[in-house]
């Protein structure tokens, strides 16, 4: 990889991550499991690694964001998550100031 | 044994005991499902090389585990500036007293190459032992913020607090759209202070470091040099002693960046002693010889020429700088008041 491919992937990751937390919370608005999800938000172009999501989810519970449930389906026994009340309240301001930044990034653009 | 259950038992061994078999369920569920999903569209198992290419794509063991771990990092971004400044702080005071003991204890023992060459030679370990301590003690300042958030966050918060007012005021010289002095000059002005001081430490010892070849000659003399001397190489060392703790004091306050006219000054009169010793050696003893009995009729006459004629010499030398600081005096005090002029 070069140095300006490199210096890519690291300014287009850091612009992805914060991105990536919304995108989970908003698609989190109906019950998930892990792959499930991961498959829903690659369906609709915003791929994540297996490394990335799964400990992300586990993160945002212990923020109390989400809640979860171990469940069988399909006699497996899977761990559902959906949006919790805090976190629906902080996925609204979250997409508040997407779209304040959205509008002054298309000014800007 | 599955190489999936293979990859899961290695990303187990790095993951937390507590949370290691619930992270375990889990990924294993997904990672079946997704398993089962890829089965079905080519509608057969998986062959050895297609899992073994799935298995690779989804990291590490290691790296997949260490993603579950709440603390990424040593000393987090909040911590790293007050660390940074406190590690340098610390390498410097470190340099300064470690310098400063050994140049005593150098002096009350007596000076060695050996010893000195050992106490340089130890100079690496303590600073890497300081900074290796200065790190530990933020690394578990680190830690403790994110055990106990609530009682560490208002320390943070103190700390971020500052005011405006308590900015230094804005540099003379900076001020002025001077270029203000590289740090890197500051820093070699200490490191070649330093380096001078335990070359003049060694010159006692090893007169050649001094004379080089000049050495034999002067053994061959009839004349050496008179006590008065050693006098005037202590006052020397003490002279740049002094110069090495101050480049090392302006480097820490940071006034290594503006004007160095006071210390310029200081240095230039601290100068005189060392000249002054040897001006008022007695009978203007500078040089003696080395068989007074033997020698006082064949040499004391060349003897006399050449301490009065040194004696002379160095008191052209001693009105040289004296002219030399009262002009800089002069000079330092009309641009002092000019710039102060200027602040109002």
């Amino acid at each position: 990889m070069t140095v300006a491919e490199n210096l890519f992937e690291n300014l287009r990751l850091e612009l992805r991550r914060g991105s990536l937390s919304l995108a989970v919370l908003a698609q989190l608005r109906r019950e998930h499991y892990g792959y499930t999800l991961r498959k829903t938000l690659a369906e609709q172009g915003l791929a994540i690694e297996e490394s990335t999501l799964y400990p992300l989810l586990r993160r945002l519970e212990a923020q109390g964001l989400l809640l979860s449930q171990w469940r069988e389906e399909d006699k497996r026994n899977k761990r559902f998550y959906r949006l919790s009340p805090d976190g629906e309240q902080m996925l609204g301001q979250l997409l508040q100031e997407w779209n304040t930044i959205n509008a002054s990034l298309n000014n800007i653009l | 044994m599955d190489l999936l259950e293979r990859y899961l038992q290695a990303v187990g061994r790095h993951l937390p005991w507590q949370r290691q078999a619930d992270i375990l369920a889990e990924l294993r569920a997904n990672l079946e499902a997704q398993r089962e999903e890829r089965e079905a569209e080519l509608g057969r198992p998986l062959t050895q090389a297609e899992t073994e290419e799935w298995i690779k794509q989804l990291g590490s063991p290691l790296q997949m585990a260490a993603r579950y771990q709440p603390q990424q990092y040593l000393i987090g971004p909040s911590v790293f500036p007050v660390y940074w400044y406190v590690l340098r702080l610390s390498i410097f005071w470190a340099t300064i007293i470690y310098t400063i003991v050994n140049v005593v204890l150098l002096a009350v023992n007596g000076v060695s190459m050996t010893e000195t060459a050992a106490a340089l030679a130890r100079i690496p370990s303590v600073l890497f032992i300081t900074a290796g301590w200065v790190t530990l003690v933020f690394a578990a300042l680190e830690v403790a913020a994110r055990q106990y958030p609530q009682r560490c966050a208002p320390l943070l918060e103190q700390a971020a607090q500052w005011q405006g007012e308590g900015l230094p005021y804005l540099d003379p010289a900076e001020e002025k759209g001077k270029k203000p002095r590289p740090y890197t000059h500051a820093v070699a002005e200490f490191i070649f202070g330093v380096l001078f001081l335990a070359w003049l430490l060694l010159v006692p010892g090893h007169p050649y470091l001094l004379m080089g070849p000049g050495e034999y000659y002067y053994a061959s003399l009839p004349y050496r040099l008179s006590p008065v001397w050693m006098e005037f190489y202590w006052a020397v060392i003490a002279l740049n002693t002094v110069q090495v703790v101050w480049s090392a004091v302006s480097l820490l306050n940071g006034s290594w960046q503006g004007p160095r006219r006071v210390q310029h000054l200081v240095s230039k009169a601290l100068g005189f002693v060392p000249v002054i010793l040897l001006v008022t050696a007695p009978n203007h003893l500078l040089f003696v010889l080395k068989n007074p009995g033997a020698d006082e009729v064949r040499y004391g006459q060349t003897l006399y020429t050449i301490n009065e004629n040194t004696h002379l010499g160095l008191m052209v030398v001693l009105a040289i700088i004296a002219i030399q600081l009262v002009w800089e005096t002069i000079r330092a005090i009309l641009e002092s008041s000019r710039e102060r002029a200027m602040e109002r």
